[in-house]
């Protein structure tokens, strides 16, 4: 160990965050002018509407809002909107836990823990970024593995964490 | 395989065009959403900066070698390249610090190398499970979840495992 070595490594990384946060900045710029043209055509709206009937079995819960606030969450999980999903995980979480129904805050815990998204737009940008060739050839290995994911987290609440 | 690269431009076509038949003022609604994308960026920094620091002392000062080392039998003999450890370690505590280590490992080991393919299914296919516990949970009371972070942790983890797999498959 050389203390030599030690503001150089601090500098460094400061760098590095510098150049990292303006990729990012480039990433969010494209998806959030892309996420924000789907929320105003609708899309978003009619995607928890359509999973929130999935999502009334899922959470065993006759809380309508409640489940309301889970299919928002999981439908911006599956959409990978950056920072959406939290307040309305939150929300539903509360509301799950105010009429004691751990369970479906346990389900929509994992849910959100296991990752749902669809479309990894962060690791695409920075793959583009740092020369592949094709940066969505990475979509197939990671749809399978969240799916796989989601699959044995939903299961495993169901057999371990009881009503 | 072949149309894979498709689906991003298809994506973006496919909206346009419905946003345009429901009448969305396509220019003036994009540029609302970039807008965001500055405040989001800001609100990270802090934490890019502090952990890609942290990262950097890990790795000048050794530790991180050692650590790495230590662990390598183990995670080679699951099929986890021992290179993408830090991130696999990393990812459960904190999103913008796995983002940190993601781009680091692609940058030292492009993002063709199997080792970059791994850790970007890695970073894609698991989330903070320890962060997502702390901030879902903060407003309630009687907190039940031991058994929750359990499932989780150990179901990233298999990802993990199968994610490499399927890299070495496609």
């Amino acid at each position: 160990m050389d203390p030599n070595g030690f503001l150089p490594a601090l500098l460094s990384g400061g760098q590095k965050a510098a150049t990292l946060s303006l990729s990012l900045l480039a990433v969010y710029c494209v998806w959030l002018g892309f996420f924000k043209v789907m929320e105003q055509s609708g899309l978003s709206a009619k995607l928890s509407r359509a999973v929130y009937p999935l999502a009334k079995r899922l959470f065993r819960s006759n809380d309508k809002e409640a489940v309301m606030l889970a299919s928002c969450n999981l439908s911006a999980n599956l959409l990978g909107l950056p920072g959406a999903p939290t307040p309305l995980g939150v929300k539903a979480t509360e509301r799950f836990c105010a009429k004691g129904n751990s369970y479906a805050s346990a389900m929509l815990f994992v849910l959100n823990a296991t990752s749902l998204q669809l479309l990894p737009t962060t690791v695409i940008a920075l793959r583009a970024e740092y020369g592949a060739g094709s940066p969505a050839d990475i979509l197939l290995p990671t749809l399978i593995a969240t799916a796989v994911s989601t699959l044995l987290g939903a299961l495993a609440v169901r057999l371990f964490v009881r009503r | 395989m072949k149309y894979l690269p498709l689906i991003i431009p298809l994506l973006f076509l496919a909206l346009f065009t419905y946003a345009l038949i429901k009448r969305v003022k396509l220019y003036d609604c994009f540029t609302d959403g970039v807008k965001e994308a500055i405040p989001l960026v800001l609100s990270l920094f802090p934490y890019l900066a502090a952990i890609l620091m942290l990262s950097d002392l890990f790795e000048q000062s050794g530790l991180s070698g050692y650590l790495t080392n230590a662990l390598a039998p183990f995670f080679r003999a699951i099929g986890i390249p021992p290179e993408i450890s830090k991130l696999v370690l990393m990812k459960p505590f904190s999103g913008s610090g796995s983002t940190a280590l993601l781009s680091e490992i692609l940058s030292s080991y492009g993002a063709e190398s199997y080792i970059g393919r791994c850790a970007c299914v890695c970073y894609g296919s698991s989330e903070t499970v320890f962060y997502i516990s702390a901030v879902y949970f903060a407003g309630v009371k009687q907190k039940k979840l031991f058994k929750p972070v359990f499932i989780a942790l150990i179901v990233n983890f298999l990802t993990v495992i199968l994610g490499c797999l399927l890299c070495r498959l496609f």
